[in-house]
């Protein structure tokens, strides 16, 4: 298996690995700041989350770019995380571009939907 | 190493097999099952959010559902599976700046003091959502 591990690490890339690290700590930075603000700052803890509630803190610009940032940032993390499991059994690492294609296309593709899932918050789109 | 079957995951002779794990393997057995469980969280959250778009008043009777004792037990839980792979991920970090590798049990054990810290502090904010107020 250690062997293996090395082979792996030369699969994943650098640029990958490198990504992987700097979304790392942003991801704490702006989990941090999304937990806090989400369920803490000037919030009863025992209120529950309403639409209201959610829109009156979209209201600030800051945390739409907070939440934006952080669901981009979360989606290249956890997925380029999940190739590097998968790459780490052979059937997958045999298909590498595939898994490549198929990754950046579910990334994107869930992006583009949690994007869209705001909108009610931020009242665009009419709801 | 060719990998065929499974193997390598189970069995005595596996370097999975609990006597057989040391504590950097411990830390990155728990780094992996952590982040996949995250990964997960991460639909869910998407999911769950998407019922807004439907009927705002289904979105705050959702919401009001988990905020049950029992769903915010799981919600602590999920504090305790990003603060784990927060602070280890931290400490993996710091070993590719090349900061403590030679001490690499004693960071490990650095960081896990202050993930129980963390933990702590984390459920004293959350307990009172599970056991009720006064």
């Amino acid at each position: 298996m250690s062997d293996k591990r090395i082979a792996t690490s030369k699969v994943a890339g650098t640029w990958a690995w490198a990504m992987q690290r700097l979304t790392a700590v942003l991801l704490i930075v702006l989990l941090g700041i999304h937990i806090w603000a989400s369920h803490f700052a000037d919030i009863d803890p025992e209120e529950t989350i309403t639409v209201a509630g959610v829109e009156a803190r979209l209201d600030q610009v800051l945390f739409v770019v907070v939440d934006y940032s952080l669901l981009a940032m979360v989606l290249f993390h956890g997925l380029n995380g999940a190739r590097t499991v998968l790459f780490d059994f052979d059937i997958f690492a045999k298909r590498k571009k595939m898994i490549d294609v198929a990754l950046w296309v579910l990334g994107i593709a869930t992006l583009i939907w949690g994007i869209v899932v705001l909108f009610p918050f931020i009242g665009v789109g009419g709801w | 190493m060719k990998v065929s079957g499974f193997k390598w995951l189970f069995g005595k002779n596996s370097e999975f097999w609990p006597t057989n794990m040391k504590t950097g393997m411990w830390a990155w057995v728990g780094h992996r099952l952590t982040g996949v469980l995250l990964v997960v969280y991460v639909f869910l959250h998407l999911s769950f959010l998407s019922q807004a778009s439907l009927d705002h008043l289904s979105f705050d009777e959702l919401m009001a559902k988990m905020a049950q004792p029992l769903f915010v037990f799981f919600d602590f839980l999920l504090v305790c599976a990003v603060i784990y792979h927060a602070m280890n991920g931290l400490r993996v970090v710091l070993f590719d700046l090349g900061i403590g590798i030679r001490k690499q049990k004693l960071v490990f054990w650095i960081m896990m003091a202050i993930s129980a810290a963390m933990v702590a502090a984390g459920f004293w904010a959350i307990s009172v959502l599970i056991f009720g107020g006064d």
